[in-house]
């Protein structure tokens, strides 16, 4: 995991230490800014689903208030409707529209009841008994069916934000534990090896300097030599000379100004 | 005088629903079955009185399947009645069951309008309301043909002549239809109790035209309710009524023009009886909280109108039964049996529910 295993392949140079600099800042933003979205997301959720807990409690009462209601049609006009209401409508009087909600840059679809005026498909069933019941009883399971488009809007939010939620989170995670982590690890290689590299350099220099200082004093030996060898040399010549014909030095030779 | 020879035809039938009459629920029966838990529970109590019917019920039965069953007994029953009854009052008995294949040919048109597939819907009819044609109108694929072969060979022919033909049948609301079949059945049978030589200044003439009285002024004036608010007009409304009853003719008449539930109560002031259930309800009373039916499980623990309307036919059924030498206990019989189906239907709604405190609801006469 750690160490040389899990680096990017690049080469360590100063180029590529600046671009991984740059990008574990990124992600670092990046991670912030998925971190904060999830929460922000996590809040809706819980919101959810304390809302999809009224609804269903409130759509329990209200089936069965709606369920009873049925119960109470059937004893008043005493048979079975069912068949009649089903075969006289002909056109939804009960409809939804959906419209989008952007929670953090997640679209929630919302249903929304409305129901259309003026459509009374089976206004006349139960004409001779029962007529009343069955009115109500339409309008108790009116009622009914709005606490479950309400309900079914929650669970569709629900889903898809759990879903979302589940996305955001592996990329906080991913962000977080591999990619941040591996882009550390990379500058850190590279730092190590530009280290290296500078060791090396300077060893290297350090060599290169002994060598030239060795090369120099070898040199300069060997001129000393030389030079000691060429004044021996003139030492003799000249003590020949000298013993030859010593130089007037007060004779011909002007003496220089001696200037203060 | 009728006491004289009634025996001779029908003193056997009377006999039987006498005694059916006796196996139905009473006061004290219906406590127990409010006292029950659950179905299972309900069931063992109906048993003395059910016990075979019931006893193929598979262990917490519907409530559908339980009125079925209890319904199965009553159609049993009243077959074996129709069985045995001859003359006058073999037709008497044909004539309640009118009522019945007035709801059927109703179902079977619909479904004919909507072009399904009628032998399904064979297993919908009631069964009282069964008639050996009945199956044929399965053949018909369109309405027409379904009125010109199959409706005129019924029984009910004679209620759609005069009042309406083929070209009404597809395009009228078939609950106009039924109704106005219903209206002209009650006024066949309310002239056939009164000039059949067999039953005319009878008991059963007598009885039965209070019952079917009733019967026409409750229909009047739940269309009436039924009817605001959609747009049935007035004058279509009107035709709905039967030509007879408490109300007719001058409660008819200000039924029509009914424009709201006040205008019902105005109608309906000269029948006392009728005026006490609007008092009762408090309908009527300005405001008008909907026509006030049972209120919709949210409350209300007082009387609906139809609650009203149901307890008074029960109580003239009741009635029926301290006269002698008379039809109309079969009719009355059939009708307490009905209640009773509702009534147990209602308590089971209600135990299957769990909705205790409406339980009370039913009516019981005995």
């Amino acid at each position: 995991m750690s160490g040389a295993g899990n680096r990017e392949a690049v080469f360590p140079t100063r180029q590529s230490l600046g671009l991984m600099k740059s990008k574990l800042k990124g992600a670092q933003t990046g991670h912030d800014l998925l971190k904060r979205k999830s929460e922000a997301l996590t809040k809706r959720f819980r919101e959810i689903t304390r809302r999809i807990d009224e609804a269903k409690r409130k759509m329990g009462r209200v089936m069965q208030i709606a369920a009873f209601s049925l119960a109470e049609v059937t004893y008043a006009v005493g048979g079975d409707i069912g068949y009649q209401v089903q075969e006289s409508a002909k056109s939804a009087r009960f409809r939804i529209r959906t419209k989008q909600e952007n929670v953090s840059g997640v679209f929630l679809p919302a249903f929304e009841s409305f129901t259309t005026e003026g459509n009374n498909d089976f206004g006349l069933t139960g004409l001779g008994k029962g007529g009343q019941q069955v009115q109500r009883c339409r309008e108790t399971y009116a009622r009914a069916v709005e606490t479950l488009v309400e309900l079914a809007s929650l669970q569709t939010a629900f889903v898809i934000l759990d879903e979302v939620i589940k996305v955001v989170n592996r990329r906080v995670n991913a962000i977080e534990h591999v990619i941040i982590p591996r882009t550390e690890n990379t500058i850190k290689y590279i730092n190590s090896e530009l280290d290296e590299l500078d060791r090396e350099e300077f060893f290297r220099l350090k060599k290169v300097q002994n060598k030239k200082q060795r090369d120099n004093a070898q040199q300069d030996a060997e001129m000393l030599a030389k030079r000691e060898a060429a004044a021996e040399q003139e030492k003799q010549e000249s003590d020949k000379e000298n013993a030859e014909s010593t130089p007037d030095i007060l004779g011909e030779q002007e003496d220089e100004d001696v200037i203060f | 005088m009728e006491g004289l020879l009634f025996n001779v035809n029908n003193g056997y039938i009377e006999g039987i629903v006498r005694g059916y009459r006796n196996s139905l629920l009473t006061g004290q029966n219906y406590s127990n079955l409010t006292q029950c838990e659950t179905i299972d529970d309900l069931k063992l109590q109906l048993g003395p009185a059910y016990g075979d019917f019931l006893a193929s019920l598979p262990p917490n039965p519907s409530t559908s399947t339980l009125a079925a069953r209890t319904t199965d007994k009553l159609i049993s029953e009243f077959r074996y009645v129709r069985a045995n009854a001859v003359g006058s009052l073999a037709k008497f008995m044909d004539y309640l069951t009118y009522g019945y294949m007035i709801d059927n040919v109703a179902l079977l048109i619909t479904g004919t309008l909507h072009e399904r597939d009628t032998r399904e819907l064979l297993d919908r009819c009631h069964p009282l309301g069964w008639f050996e044609t009945m199956p044929v109108l399965c053949v018909a694929t369109n309405i027409e043909e379904l009125y010109n072969s199959v409706l005129i060979e019924t029984p009910l022919a004679p209620y759609f002549k005069g009042s309406l033909s083929h070209q009404d049948l597809d395009e009228l609301n078939i609950e106009i239809v039924r109704n106005t079949l219903y209206k002209n059945y009650l006024e066949d049978f309310h002239n056939f109790v009164n000039t059949d030589p067999d039953m005319a200044g009878t008991p059963t003439s007598e009885v039965m035209t209070e019952m079917l009285e009733f019967e026409a002024d409750r229909r009047a004036i739940n269309i009436t309710l039924n009817s605001f608010g959609t747009e049935l007009t007035k004058a279509d409304r009107k035709k709905l009524y039967p030509n007879f009853g408490r109300l007719y003719p001058e409660g008819t008449f200000m039924l029509s023009r009914a424009e709201d539930i006040e205008g019902v109560r105005l109608a309906v002031e000269g029948v006392n009886d009728y005026k006490t259930y609007f008092d009762a309800t408090g309908m009527g009373q300005g405001s008008g909280t909907g026509a006030g039916n049972m209120s919709g499980g949210a409350g209300g623990e007082g009387k609906s109108l139809e609650d009203m309307f149901y307890q008074k036919e029960m109580e003239i059924s009741k009635g029926a039964f301290t006269r002698q030498f008379t039809y109309a206990i079969v009719y009355a019989w059939v009708k307490l049996r009905e209640q009773e189906i509702r009534n147990i239907t209602w308590i089971a709604e209600c135990i299957a529910q769990n909705q205790k405190e409406r339980i009370g609801n039913y009516i019981s006469v005995f």
